[in-house]
C-alpha cells in the first residue's frame, strides 16, 4: 500500500504534477464554493472555452499567452452582460452564443495560424509538460487569488448570497461583480496549462458542490471544498500514474466518486431556505 | 473562378455540405424552442455526456449512434435523479453531470489512443466522415425533422403554456421526453459535423438570431431552419479551403449572422433600439427612459 503511494512520488515529474494538481485544484476549489452560491457555475464553461482565440492572438502578436487568454476570457463574460442589456434575448441563450462563437473562432483561427501550441494540450491541458516558469505564473497567480479571496471573503459571500441585500448596506457591487469575474479568468488561464479548458470547468463546480451539500455554513462549506479537491487531486494524480491514463480527467473522476459519497452519505437535511430557492426555480425547469 | 467551384467536383466535399445542411437544418428548428425556454446549456451538456459513450462504441466497432444515446440516457437520468435528491441548484447539477462524463470519455481516449480519434470527437471531422457514419447521421436527422414536421405545434403549446396544453388534452410529459429525445438524437448528429464542443452554437445561435429579427414563431422556425442549414453549407463549403475546422467555420458564421442581426436588426436591434429612444425623446422631450420601445 505505502509503495503503491510512494513509487509514483519518486520521480520528479511526478512529484510536480502533483504540486501543480494540488494547486489548480485549491485555487478552483476556493473560488466554486462562490460560484455555486452565485448560480454561476456555468461562467466558468463560458469563460474557459472563450480563452481560446486570445491564445491564438496574443501567439500572433507576440505577447504572453496568459495575457491574451486573460483578456478574451473577461471580454466574453462583459459581452454576455451587454449582449443580454440590449437585447430580448434571455442570458444563458446569449452566453452560448458568444462563448461558442469565440471558441468556434479560435479553433478558425488555430487552424490558419501556425503555432508551437498544440489544440490537445490547450484543449485537455498536460500536466506532465508544464515547464518551471509556467509553474511558477501557476504558483503566483493561484496564491494571489487565494490571498484576494480570503480578504474579501465576507463581501463576497454576501455579494454572491444576496445581492440586492450586499446592495443595501452599501457594498461596491459592481466591483465585487468584475472583481470576481476578474478572479475567476485569472484562475482559468493559470489551470489551462495543466487541466485544459473543458475540465477546468469540473474543478470549478465539483468541489464546491461537495461542501454545498454537506454544511449549511460557508466557512465550512470551502474548508470541505478544498480538503476533497486535494484530496482528488492527490488520488488522482498517484491513480493516473498506474493506471497509465491521463491525470486530469483522473482527478475529475476521483472528485466526481467524492461527491457521490457526498451525495449519498453526506446530505445535511435540507434547509428551508434552499426548499423555497428550488421551489421558486422548478416551474421554469420541469 | 473555376478555383471556387472546385469543391462541387469531389464527392466528399459534397456529401459533407449536404449532411451538414441537414444538421443544420433540425438544429436550428430544436434552437427556436431551446432558446425561448432558457435551456441552452441543456444542449452543450448533453453534447459533452455522450462523450465516453461514443469513445466506447468506436473502441468496439459499434455504431457511434448507440453509445451516444445510452451515454446521454445515462447523463439525463442522473442529472434528474441528483437534482431531485439534492439541494444544488440546477446550473450546477448539470455542470457536475457533463464534465465528469467528458472526463470519463477523455481518460478513455487517454488509455486507448490508437482506437479513438479525439479531434474527431470533440471538433468533429465532416469532411473525412466515413459512408457509415454519415448513413448514421442522416437517418437521425430524417427522422427527428419527420418527427418535428408532426408535433411541432403542439409543441408549441406544451412550451408556453404547460397548464393550457394540459387542459386541451395534450400528453404534455410524453411530448416533452419526445423533444429531449429528439434533442439528444441530435447532438448526437451534430457532434459529426460540428463536433461535441460546439453543439451548443448550433442548438442555440440560429433561433437566437431569429427571435431578434420576427415575432411570429412559424417565421421564427422557417428563419432558424434556414440558418442553420445556409451556415452550414457553406461552413463546409469554406472549410474546403482551410484544409478542416469545419465546426469552427460554421459556427463562425452563425456568430457573424447573430452580431448583424443584434445591430441591424429591424425592430429588435441596437440601432432600432436607438432610434426608437431618440425619437420619444425628441417627441417628449422629457422622459427617455419612460419610452416602451426602449424597455419592453
Amino acid at each position: 500500500m505505502m509503495s503503491w503511494i510512494s513509487e509514483p512520488l519518486s520521480y520528479p515529474f511526478m512529484q510536480q504534477a502533483l504540486l501543480i494538481a494540488v494547486l489548480v485544484g485549491t485555487v478552483c476549489a476556493v473560488l466554486s464554493c462562490y460560484l455555486i452560491l452565485k448560480g454561476w457555475s456555468l461562467m466558468g464553461d463560458a469563460v474557459s472555452h472563450a480563452v481560446l482565440p486570445g491564445i491564438v492572438i496574443a501567439f500572433l502578436v507576440g505577447a504572453p499567452l496568459a495575457v491574451g487568454a486573460f483578456i478574451a476570457g473577461l471580454f466574453c463574460a462583459v459581452a454576455t452582460g451587454y449582449l443580454k442589456e440590449n437585447s430580448r434575448i434571455k442570458e444563458d441563450t446569449v452566453m452560448g452564443v458568444v462563448f461558442s462563437g469565440m471558441f468556434a473562432f479560435g479553433i478558425v483561427l488555430f487552424v490558419k495560424v501556425e503555432t508551437d501550441q498544440h489544440l490537445n494540450h490547450i484543449l485537455f491541458g498536460n500536466l506532465l509538460g508544464v515547464s518551471q516558469a509556467e509553474l511558477i505564473e501557476l504558483a503566483v497567480t493561484a496564491i494571489a487569488v487565494i490571498a484576494i479571496v480570503l480578504v474579501k471573503r465576507r463581501d463576497l459571500m454576501l455579494y454572491c448570497f444576496d445581492p440586492e441585500h450586499a446592495q443595501a448596506i452599501n457594498l461596491p457591487v459592481r466591483s465585487l461583480h468584475y472583481g470576481l469575474l476578474i478572479l475567476l479568468s485569472l484562475t482559468i488561464v493559470a489551470s489551462i496549462k495543466a487541466v485544459g479548458i473543458i475540465l477546468v470547468v469540473a474543478m470549478l463546480i465539483a468541489p464546491g458542490a461537495i461542501g454545498y451539500l454537506v454544511t449549511d455554513r460557508f466557512d465550512k462549506m470551502m474548508a470541505v471544498a478544498v480538503a476533497s479537491a486535494i484530496t482528488s487531486s492527490v488520488a488522482g494524480t498517484i491513480l493516473s500514474f498506474h493506471i497509465g491514463g491521463a491525470t486530469g480527467p483522473t482527478i475529475i473522476l476521483v472528485q466526481a466518486s467524492l461527491f457521490m459519497v457526498a451525495f449519498v452519505f453526506g446530505q445535511r437535511r435540507t434547509s428551508p431556505i434552499a426548499l423555497d430557492r428550488k421551489a421558486a426555480q422548478r416551474p421554469s425547469l420541469r | 473562378m473555376a478555383e471556387l467551384l472546385v469543391p462541387f467536383q469531389y464527392d466528399f466535399m459534397i456529401k459533407a455540405m449536404w449532411v451538414s445542411s441537414l444538421v443544420g437544418a433540425v438544429c436550428g428548428f430544436l434552437s427556436c424552442y431551446l432558446m425561448l425556454k432558457g435551456w441552452s446549456l441543456m444542449g452543450d451538456a448533453l453534447a459533452h455526456a455522450i462523450v465516453p459513450g461514443v469513445a466506447v462504441a468506436y473502441l468496439f466497432k459499434l455504431p457511434y449512434a448507440v453509445g451516444a444515446f445510452f451515454a446521454g440516457l445515462l447523463a439525463a437520468l442522473g442529472m434528474a435523479f441528483i437534482r431531485q435528491q439534492s439541494k444544488l441548484n440546477v446550473d450546477a447539477v448539470i455542470g457536475l453531470v457533463f464534465t465528469t462524463f467528458f472526463a470519463a470519455g477523455m481518460l478513455l481516449v487517454s488509455l486507448y489512443p490508437a482506437a479513438i480519434n479525439v479531434q474527431t470527437i470533440v471538433l468533429g471531422n465532416i469532411l473525412a466522415i466515413s459512408d457509415w457514419d454519415a448513413l448514421q447521421v442522416v437517418i437521425i436527422t430524417a427522422v427527428s425533422l419527420a418527427v418535428l414536421l408532426l408535433i411541432w405545434r403542439d409543441l408549441i403549446a406544451v412550451f408556453f403554456d404547460e397548464d393550457h396544453a394540459a387542459s386541451v388534452g395534450l400528453p404534455v410529459t410524453r411530448l416533452k421526453v419526445i423533444f429531449f429525445t429528439l434533442l439528444s438524437a441530435c447532438t448526437v448528429a451534430a457532434l459529426q459535423t460540428v463536433g461535441a464542443l460546439l453543439v451548443i452554437a448550433m442548438v442555440v445561435t440560429p433561433g437566437a438570431t431569429a427571435y431578434l429579427l420576427v415575432d411570429r414563431f412559424e417565421r421564427l422556425i422557417l428563419i432558424a431552419v434556414g440558418l442553420g442549414a445556409g451556415t452550414s453549407f457553406v461552413g463546409a463549403y469554406i472549410s474546403y479551403f482551410l484544409d478542416g475546422a469545419t465546426g469552427g467555420v460554421i459556427v463562425t458564421l452563425q456568430t457573424l449572422i447573430f452580431l448583424a442581426a443584434f445591430i441591424f436588426a429591424p425592430k429588435h436591434g441596437l440601432l432600432a433600439r436607438r432610434r426608437a429612444i431618440k425619437t420619444t425623446v425628441l417627441a417628449d422631450g422629457r422622459d427617455a427612459s419612460a419610452s416602451p420601445a426602449a424597455s419592453p
